[in-house]
Parts: structure tokens; sequence; C-alpha cells
């Protein structure tokens, strides 16, 4: 029995190592590409730059890792599970034919663990989830702890379902439900009983509930829109039940280009969060949040820069504010010395360089409230980043005693 | 536990067949696991066993590179006290105009071989696996298994990706037995005694 573990272990463990594009050690690497295929799925339904890509390897050396990835990106366009590739021989001599294989099963169900951080001054934040897929529709389970995100740290559930493709390619829709136990840090609540009514009061849970379809106006350009039903029971001055529904709207454009060994990538999106009495909400704001990330990457290097600002009009709940000082904006930072209560006004750039797997950032941002003075603050780092995972350590730029945090994570 | 006469007896049996290599007792047909010496590492032949079949040769006939996973393990009992592993990892690809092999040998001392017949392919994965015979003592008892394993191309991606790790997937990878989809073959050799097995001059070093 103890054999056969440690068999499994042994397998498992040597074929992880063995990863590394292994498939580009193919004899057929001499021979040229004649023609691309894809079967099983209309080529009308992949990007038309990775049209480009697929057309762009004939008449090249067959490349068997390049073939991998493009089987990949496909599985990643079409949403299905597995696209495999297949070399024929070609009508010419010494010239083959590439044939991508599009297999969609019909159903099937996924555990993972899309996200997992640990972040020295804020513990462990993580989201494992079931996800059983039929066809195009999708229902997902999940349990989720973070601390991270917002001012509170909120653990428990949420459940989704989506369909990627209401009768068109083009249209999408998600109804997404979440139910989460709410826990402060004594900053926030220390700061929230000094400010009185001034700020909206503090909550031991919330759900929310929220409709949302998404349209592909033009592609990369897609809007989405919808309603999302927020409750929850406050503590602080008394316990009662208030709602804080909202028109919630994203317009977002990710687009990829390559150009003599350099691949850009931009990905840039405006939010709007309008609660409204119409809504029977208890509170009425507008939220805004703009994104701008943009990424050029030639051979091993890479720099990126993203930027993001917020602003937020009306009285809005605490889940809704800003906070910086976590483990992607002014890392090193403490989000509770900054605001505890999180900001009605949000700026914050970060530019980051990776060099294999190395990488280095400098962050600079500030969060405030009406009648304040934004200030400015700023932090850098460095660590390694493989893949999805990450291990990096961040300074606060400022004078006097500084700690380091220290951050391990995937995809975050 | 003291040996007895009738064990001795067979075993001197058996160093009488390690004049030409050592009989085993072959799973499933595979025929059997001949191993020999070259005073530093054991070596193994297998000239019934033809990996090179199946899905994996579909695989391969679809122009893909088909990685197999090999493991060599001493045992100080009947299969039951690991000495000593020493895996491997073998690229093997097929040329469609030619329709020959190419293996290559991954790791820290690679080696390959091209347009190779099937089963010389199948002879130079063999010929270029080896499990170092340190602290082995001369005329004791030792037993050798033989594992090869073709990974099956779901593994070989899917676990960690952009959305994360699939935890159905590694748990899949962890807890599956090998089935008809992922071919593997196992052979075992034993009791065996450095002093009784043939002789042959070094292949290649290794410290497995």
């Amino acid at each position: 029995m103890n054999l056969a573990r440690w068999s499994c272990l042994f397998w498992g463990s040597l074929l992880l190592a063995g990863t590394p594009q292994y498939s580009e050690i193919n004899v057929n690497a001499r021979y040229r590409v004649e023609s691309v295929e894809l079967t099983g799925e209309s080529e009308s339904k992949i990007s038309s730059g990775l049209r480009e890509q697929m057309t762009s390897l004939v008449g090249e050396y067959l490349n068997p890792g390049l073939l991998d990835e493009l089987s990949k990106r496909i599985a990643s366009e079409l949403h299905v599970r597995t696209v495999t590739h297949r070399i024929l021989r070609g009508t010419r001599p010494d010239h083959v034919r590439v044939v991508f294989e599009v297999k969609n099963r019909l159903a099937r169900f996924d555990l993972s663990v899309p996200r997992v951080l640990y972040h020295s001054n804020e513990g462990l934040n993580g989201v494992v989830e079931g996800t059983a897929t039929v066809g195009a529709h999708a229902f997902t389970l999940g349990f989720v702890s973070d601390g991270d995100e917002l001012a509170e740290r909120y653990t428990g559930v949420r459940a989704r379902y989506t369909n990627k493709r209401v009768g068109t390619d083009r249209l999408g829709f998600r109804f997404l439900i979440e139910s989460y136990h709410v826990q402060w840090n004594q900053a926030t609540q220390m700061a929230q009983a000094s400010a009185g009514d001034r700020t909206p009061g503090i909550y031991r849970d919330r759900q929310n509930l929220e409709p949302a379809a998404t349209v592909v106006l033009a592609r990369p350009l897609s809007l989405s829109f919808g309603a999302s039903f927020q409750s929850f029971q406050t503590q602080v001055p008394a316990a009662r039940t208030q709602a804080a529904n909202s028109l919630v709207t994203t317009l977002r454009y990710h687009r990829v280009l390559e150009d003599s060994g350099n691949q850009h990538d931009l990905d840039a999106g405006y939010s709007l969060r309008a609660a409204t009495r119409l809504l029977n909400s208890d509170y009425a704001y507008v939220r805004h949040h703009w994104s701008l990330r943009y990424r050029v990457s030639r051979g091993r290097h890479m720099v990126t820069d993203d930027l993001t600002a917020g602003l937020i009009t009306g009285r809005a709940p605490l889940f809704e504010r800003f906070a910086l000082g976590n483990s992607s904006t002014l890392r090193g930072w403490n989000k509770f010395d900054l605001d505890p209560l999180g900001g009605s006004r949000a700026a914050h750039n970060s530019l980051e360089y990776r060099y294999r797997l190395l990488e280095v950032f400098y962050d600079t941002g500030a969060v405030w409230d009406p009648g304040q003075t934004a200030r400015l603050r700023h932090s850098s780092g460095l660590g390694v980043r493989l893949g999805v995972f990450s291990a990096l350590v961040a300074f606060p730029v400022r004078e006097g005693r500084i700690d380091p945090v220290f951050m391990v994570a995937m995809n975050y | 536990m003291a040996r007895t006469a009738r064990d001795e007896k067979l075993s001197r049996r058996s160093w009488l067949l390690a004049g030409v290599g050592v009989f085993v007792s072959p799973a499933h047909g595979e025929g059997k696991l001949f191993v020999s010496w070259d005073g530093d590492d054991l070596h193994v032949a297998a000239p019934q066993l033809h990996f090179l079949s199946g899905k994996p040769l579909e695989r391969l006939k679809d122009g893909a590179t088909v990685l197999y996973l090999s493991q060599l393990t001493l045992f100080a009992d009947r299969f039951t006290t690991v000495m000593r592993r020493a895996p491997d990892r073998f690229a093997v690809s097929l040329d469609i105009w030619e329709e020959r092999f190419s293996v290559t040998r991954l790791g820290g001392e690679a080696r390959s071989a091209s347009y190779l017949t099937a089963p010389a392919a199948e002879s130079w994965c063999l010929e270029n696996m080896a499990i170092s015979s340190s602290g082995l003592m001369r005329d004791r008892d030792f037993w050798l298994r033989f594992e090869l394993r073709a990974a099956d191309p779901r593994e070989e991606a899917g676990v960690v990706g952009d959305a994360g790790i699939n935890l159905a997937r590694l748990i899949e990878l962890f807890s599956r037995q090998p089935g008809p989809q992922q071919p593997h073959w196992r052979l075992d050799a034993g009791p065996l005694r450095l002093s009784a097995l043939r002789r042959i001059s070094g292949r290649s070093n290794r410290n497995g």
C-alpha cells in the first residue's frame, strides 16, 4: 500500500518535472508546414488574431511547442476542454499538414483552486470552486475567504450560473449569488466608531444576487449590464437589515497585438454601479471604476503598467469603498494604516518589469475622501513569478522603520 | 530468517542461468527481464517487450511526441524494502515521412538517437537505463523491478493553468490506476546476486 502511494507520487512528480517543452523534441521539426486546418468547429468562431497566427505557420518549419500553445489558445477561445493536433504528410515531399481537432465533451465536472494568497499582514486568502458544465451552461459553487480586496474579510459561499452562448456567441448571461460572513479589523472598528454617522456602518454578513448579461459589441469590445441586489445586517449603530440595490454595467476592451518580436496586450475597462431608491435601496450612490493595463513583452523581457482609478459619489456601504495596500496595490503598505475604512476616491499605478522568473515593481497611489488631501504613497519590491505562481517581498517607501510584506500567491 | 537447503539449491540454479542473463518473473507475457552488471551499474534488457504500440503508437503516427516515464527500483527483499530508485524520461517521435523513430533521453545527461526501427528504438531506451549497484554485496540477494509508462496526454497539461489549480485533474493524476488508455509495463527480477550476473563492459554511468 505504502509502495503504491510512493509509486503514484513518483509518477506524478516525474511527469510534472518533465513538463518543460519535451514536445519540442520532435523529429518532424525538420519539415515545413504546407497547410493548417481546424476540424470539429468552425474557424469563424475563433478570433482573427488567432486565425492569423495559425495561418502564419504555413511555410515555416514545424514547431511542435507552438502547436501546443495554439491548441491551448483555441481551447480557451472556444471554451472547450481539449484541442489536439495531428501532423500528416503533405502533398509535397518534406512538407506536412497540421490539423487541429476540437473535442468538445457535453458534460464535465471540475474542482479547482482559482486563487490562493498568503499575505504576511492579511493571512490566508483563497477560493475553492466546483463547476459542472453541460454544453454552454456552467454551474459553479465555491467557497471564498478574502481579506485582501476590501477593508473587510468576507468568508462564505458563492454560486454562479453562466451561459456563454445565449442563442449567439455575442450574448452571454450570468447569475451570481453570494452569501458572506464578514469580519473586521480592529483598526476599522475603531475608525468607524470615531467617525460615527459620517461613515456607513459595519455589518456582520451580507448577501448579493446579481443577474447580468454580456454583449460583444464589436470584438474585442464587450458590454455587461445587469443589477445587483445586496442586503446586509448592520451591527453598529443598531442591528437592522439594509439594502444597496444598484444597476451595474461594465465596458471592456481587450486586445493582443504582435509586431516584429514584440507582443502588446491592452486591457481597458470601465465599470459603473448606480444604487438608486427606485430599486428600493437604502443607499443612493454612484461608483465609477476605471482600469487600464498595458503590457509589452519581447523575448524574456516583459513590462506592465497597470493604472486604476475610482470615484464614489453619494453614500456607499463599506464593501463598495476602495482599499489600497493589499496584494495588488501599494504592495508593502498595510491597508489599515492607509485608510482603515477604505476611501471614496482612489488612484493607483503599478509598473512591473519581468525578466524570466524575476520580477521587480514600483507602486504609486492614493486613497482619500472628499475634504481630505490626497497623499501620494509609494512602494516597491521584487520576487519571482513562475506562470500563475509568485513569491514577492514588498517595502513601503517611507521614513522610519520599514517592515517588509511577504506574499506567496497563485493568480493574484 | 535462515535460508533452507532448497533455497540454496534453487539459487545456485539461477546463478547458472545468469550466464546469459537472469530469468525474471514476467508480467502479462511481456517477456523476461535480463539483468547485467558493468562493475558499477546494473543494466536491463527485455527483447520481448514492445512498448511502441497501441495508443502511444497512434499518437506517434499523428506526429506527436510521446513521453515515456521509466523507473528501475532495487529492493533488499522480495519487492518490499526499497534500496534505490532510478527514474528516467524518454521523448519519442516518429518521422512521418521516413517512418523511423527518434528517441531522446531527457534529464542531466541528454542523449538521442534517430532513424531507428521500432525494436531498435525500444532497445535503445532500455540500453540507456541503468541503476547504480553501489552498496550491494556481491553475494547477497537483491531484487530489481523495471517499470515503464507512457504519459497520458491529458496529464501533460491542465493541472495548473490560467484558471489556477484544477483539483479534479490533480486527484485524477495521483489516484488513477493505469488503464488501457495509459499503457504501462512492469517486469520483476530476483533474487539476484552481483556475483552471478553477466559482466559487461561499462555502457553508461549514473548515480541512480
